[in-house]
């Protein structure tokens, strides 16, 4: 039940009366996560701060060889924005495909983390990236690697009166990088498994590989037996069935056996398989 | 002519794009008390007591009402009345409605359902049809746990199946689907100055909810006026009370405005499905692909309570043979009662289960017997004169043939030439085809309509139609016959819709009816007004009533149209003779019961054909399906208006898709959209809709129905392609993700190329 609901002016103000407000006071961004939360009575009495118009969580910059990216970037902003095209190609395929434009309209990054859905879109994404999480509260400021962050499925590991504002990525200009999806239907599907994929190949052979699987395990997470396994190679399209055929064990061996394991191993070869077909020597 | 056969505007449709139209949940009174409803969170339970004290104590609730409040008969339904409004003595599944509150504002309402404090005693709880036939399972009514038994026997199953070249056996299994309306149930309503209970509701079917409220109330018919609100779809979910007995026995008791709105998740709860089904079938053929024999057992889960849960199986049986001449059939179909939501119309009662039966069994025999799927269907396919499982003898009226030879040139391009190109590794192409055929109005038993129509003091012509316009564009087309009959534009009319203080009787919105039944009755009632205007003219004019025509508002010499007299000079004219200008006109479809033991007789006056190709691209890698290209072709008679038919396709496809790949209702899971998917804009594949119009001599300018017939092939085209494409089959429905992928695993793909392979 919302208790009530403040938009203030700026980060500190923000900070300063989340601090003040907790355990009440509940950031709300885009809302598209929290609202149907609130909707399901799941969150008990709460006070929304509004913080979606905050500029200071909406930078998005190159500085130092390294890629800023405010929280408060909604979805469409990180799609159109040429500077990510370039450098974050793997978070724009990402972000251009949660949900429908609708809710890529009004939904953050920041959110899609905070909300930490062993589902989201941008999760494997920032992972392939190799994002680091720059978050504030009204006490002072910490950086952390995004993995650190990920407690387990909705249990982003944030402090109490502590908001995400940016993260910092590594520079992937001229880099491959793709992210697959598959769900239910073509939109507004929660994706049953995702795969990031960002890659640099060097005389041939894949020199750089990160792969993040996401719907697979609690909590997306790189899949490094399957990167591994592809480093320095110039692969073949058996060697992509190995890689995939390894993921899919290192997803097994994090979840667990579950009801849905039948599908999403296979699935998640496949899905492999057919993300990574471009990095076949033949390109074929 | 004039007006038939043109796609004027969808009648409505501006005020709806304006934002203007009045749905269930828009009230235009001050002030109407919230009405919500304390549900029954058992599946079987029976109630020891049930304590409103502690919720009457919060002083926005006005008053809560049980079952000892209905003071006429506590027991609904559209076809078997074994539902009470609000349960008395026990609960039969989750969501039932138990107390009724009534609130000066939405928080109290809340806040009195959470305090009525009832006292459950659970029972056991069945879940499938299996169980609830089982000889020791409790019975859930007190006749037990069969609803119906419906039988079609014909011929000598026996001797086909031994002189067969083949048989194919196969069980199938399809979901409890969701409407998924746009619009939830809503409605509300208010006493008028005379004291009649006036409930204004989203609703496919005026006239039935007002007899079963004024039966609930024990009050007289005329003292309850049931109006239609602009309602957002229906597909058969809003041919049951919803709202409206419980609107009307608040307003019973308080006197004063009400209203109720269900929210998306009790809509989900509480509302009919389609019936879940599991279809046994066996079809045995000659070597030449004629169809010998067909056997079925079809179980339908029909939930809690029966709604339309006999029709949905009487149907299923009449249909299972499909479209196809079939000497020696035996079908047993029976709905059972189980703790499950309640199962009744939705959009084909019954027929796209079957479908997915008879259409895959088609292409099974087909690839067995090493006949082109298009050819099989061809030989098989009902024509003019066919006898079907029933023994009725068809009329002229069946275009099937024609609507398999306008999909042949695309099933051909696609088979040869699309199916080859070049696609992205480990995806695969396939095409498949879906025929059907539907029986239009209810089945074996009489369904009347009747439409007024009057020429008023003013000169004007107003029709008065009940049949509910729930979005599928009835009063589009039955306006369109109204002006070809009386050479009226539609804008010169005016038309009162669905609203039981005014309009007569015309039966559900449902069944593919309206068109055929509805117009049948309104051309019958323009006559009689045409007849007597031009009558009267010639009285006037001196000229023989042969000459005269009725053009543009007015009767006009055909021979000297400078002649003429317009409609309001009629008028006048009648009202000074005291001649009545107000007409009915009555329509009841020909039709015998059919047999009880046998099934036999005469179910439909007239039967609706179609056939549709899918082309479907699958992921063989995830088991992810793309549709790429649905052509529909249906036989509808006569398109009174095209584009409301292609609309109709159109829409019917999308339900397809969904029924096809994703749509699927878990009793107990499923809660909202939220689990619950639909197919978006962005899943629609290309469709091509071809009319076919095979005229129906008994319809109004050669009409049937299409409103069903539209979604009825697509899933089984679907189907089919996806086995094409893979070379193995999906038996149940929805062919999900895992469902599919495990179908490619079985068919033994991913096929590797070069360089080594899956393990």
């Amino acid at each position: 039940m919302v208790r009530g609901y403040s938009r203030p002016r700026s980060l500190d103000e923000a900070l300063e009366m989340l601090a003040r407000l907790t355990p009440r006071a509940l950031p709300i961004a885009g809302g598209t996560d929290l609202l149907v939360d609130l909707r399901e009575g799941r969150l008990g009495e709460c006070h929304l701060v509004d913080i979606s118009r905050l500029e200071e969580l909406k930078v998005l910059e190159k500085r130092s060889g390294k890629i800023r990216v405010g929280a408060g970037l909604t979805f469409s902003e990180v799609e159109r924005s040429g500077l990510l095209r370039e450098c974050a190609p793997v978070l724009v395929k990402a972000s251009s495909q949660v949900g429908s434009l609708q809710i890529r309209n009004v939904g953050t990054i920041g959110g899609n983390v905070a909300h930490c859905s062993p589902a989201a879109d941008t999760i494997p994404a920032l992972l392939v990236h190799r994002a680091r999480v720059v978050l504030r509260s009204s006490n002072g400021s910490r950086e952390v690697a995004l993995e650190a962050l990920l407690g387990g499925p909705y249990k982003a590991l944030l402090a109490p009166g502590e908001l995400i504002t940016e993260f910092v990525l590594e520079d992937a200009s001229h880099m491959w990088g793709e992210f697959s999806k598959i769900g239910r239907r073509r939109e507004l599907a929660i994706a049953r498994l995702s795969l990031a994929a960002l890659a640099r190949k060097e005389d041939g052979r894949i020199g750089e590989l990160y792969l993040a699987l996401g719907a697979g395990t609690p909590v997306p997470r790189r899949m490094e037996s399957a990167e591994r396994a592809l480093l320095g190679k110039r692969p073949q399209e058996g060697d992509l069935w190995e890689a995939g055929w390894l993921m899919a064990q290192e997803m097994v061996s994090v979840s667990g056996p579950r009801p849905s394991t039948h599908y999403k191993e296979k699935a998640a070869c496949g899905l492999l398989v057919r993300t990574l077909l471009p990095l076949l020597e033949d390109g074929s | 002519m004039e007006w038939i056969g043109r796609s004027i505007p969808r009648i409505g449709a501006q005020t709806r794009a304006r934002g203007k139209a009045l749905f269930g949940g828009d009230v235009p009174l001050e002030g109407p008390l919230i009405l919500k409803l304390l549900r029954s969170p058992r599946p079987h339970a029976r109630i020891l007591s049930i304590n409103t004290e502690r919720a009457m104590k919060n002083d926005g609730v006005e008053a809560i009402f049980t079952a000892k409040d209905i003071p006429g008969r506590n027991l609904i339904g559209l076809i078997t009345k074994d539902q009470p409004l609000l349960a008395h003595d026990k609960v039969r599944f989750v969501g039932e409605p138990v107390a009724l509150v009534a609130a000066r504002d939405e928080e109290s309402a809340i806040r009195g359902v959470e305090e009525v404090e009832v006292v459950y005693e659970d029972l056991p709880a069945i879940f499938t049809p299996d169980e609830a036939l089982d000889p020791g399972a409790v019975p859930i009514h007190e006749k037990g746990n069969l609803l119906h038994r419906r039988v079609v026997v014909k011929g000598d199953v026996e001797d086909a199946l031994s002189r067969a070249h083949l048989v194919v056996e196969r069980t199938y299994s399809t979901p409890f689907l969701e409407h998924a309306c746009l619009e939830p149930d809503a409605g509300w309503g208010y006493v008028d100055k005379d004291g009649t209970l006036v409930i204004v509701a989203s609703t496919q079917n005026p006239h039935y909810d007002q007899r079963e409220v004024a039966e609930l109330l024990g009050v007289e018919k005329e003292r309850v006026r049931v109006i239609q609100a602009a309602t957002g779809g229906g597909f058969g979910s809003k041919l049951d009370l919803t709202v409206q007995g419980f609107i009307g026995l608040a307003l019973y008791h308080l006197r004063r405005p009400v209203k109720l709105t269900l929210s998306r998740e009790e809509v989900f709860l509480a509302t009919p499905k389609r019936h879940a089904m599991k279809i046994w079938m066996r079809t045995a053929a000659r070597r030449d692909g004629r169809l010998l024999a067909l056997e079925a057992k079809i179980i339908c889960d029909t939930g809690a309570y029966s709604s339309y849960g006999v029709a949905v199986a009487t149907r299923a049986a009449v249909h299972a043979t499909g479209p196809y001449e079939i000497e020696n059939v035996r079908v047993e179909s029976l709905a059972v009662y189980t703790n499950n939501p309640i199962a009744g119309a939705m959009r084909g009662f019954g027929v796209p289960q079957v479908a997915f039966a008879h259409e895959s069994q088609m292409d099974i025999l087909a690839e067995s017997l090493g006949i082109d799927p298009l050819e099989i269907r061809r030989i098989n396919a009902m024509r003019p004169e066919s006898v079907t499982a029933t023994g009725q003898v068809l009329g002229e009226s069946v275009g099937l043939l024609e609507a398999l030879d306008a999909v042949e040139p695309h099933y051909r391009e696609a088979m040869e030439e699309w199916k080859k190109g070049p696609r992205r590794p480990y995806t695969a192409r396939g095409v498949g085809l879906g025929a059907m055929w539907y029986g239009i109005g209810n089945t074996g038993v009489r369904n009347p309509s009747t439409v007024k129509v009057q020429l008023d003091e003013r000169g004007r012509v107003v029709l008065y139609i009940g049949a509910a316009d729930m979005g599928q564009g009835s009063t589009t087309v039955l306006v369109q016959m109204a002006s070809e009959t009386l050479g009226i534009s539609p804008e010169e009319m005016e038309v009162v819709i669905a609203d039981t203080g005014l309009t007569p009787d015309a039966g559900a919105s449902s069944a593919s009816r309206q068109t055929y039944i509805s117009g049948n009755a309104l051309v019958r009632a323009c006559r009689k007004l045409s007849e007597t205007l031009l009558e009267e003219a010639s009285r006037l004019m001196g000229l023989p009533r042969g000459e005269l025509v009725l053009r543009g508002g007015n009767v006009v010499s055909k021979e000297k149209p400078e002649r003429r007299v317009s409609l309001a000079e009629l008028a006048a004219l009648a009202k000074e003779r005291g001649v009545s200008l107000e007409f009915e006109g009555h329509f009841d479809p020909e039709t015998t019961p059919l047999d009880p033991s046998t099934g036999q007789g005469i179910p439909y006056a007239t039967y609706s054909f179609a056939c549709q190709m899918a082309q479907v691209e699958v992921d063989l890698l995830t088991g992810q399906v793309e549709v790429r290209r649905i052509v529909a072709a249906h036989d509808v008679g006569k398109a009174i208006n095209p584009k409301g038919v292609v609309g109709q396709i159109r829409g019917g496809v999308a339900m397809g898709v969904g029924f096809a790949l994703m749509e699927e209702f878990l009793p107990g899971s499923t809660r909202s959209f939220k689990d619950y998917h639909i197919p978006t804009a962005a899943d629609m594949p290309e469709v091509i809709p071809i009319i076919v119009e095979s005229s129906e001599p008994t319809g109004p300018f050669g009409a049937k129905g299409v409103g069903e017939p539209a979604l009825i092939p697509t899933a089984p085209a679907i189907l089919n392609a996806i086995a094409d494409a893979l070379g193995e089959r999906i038996y149940a429905l929805p062919a999900t993700l895992e469902r599919v992928c495990e179908a490619s695993i079985r068919a033994g793909w991913p096929k590797m190329g070069k360089g080594g392979g899956p393990r």
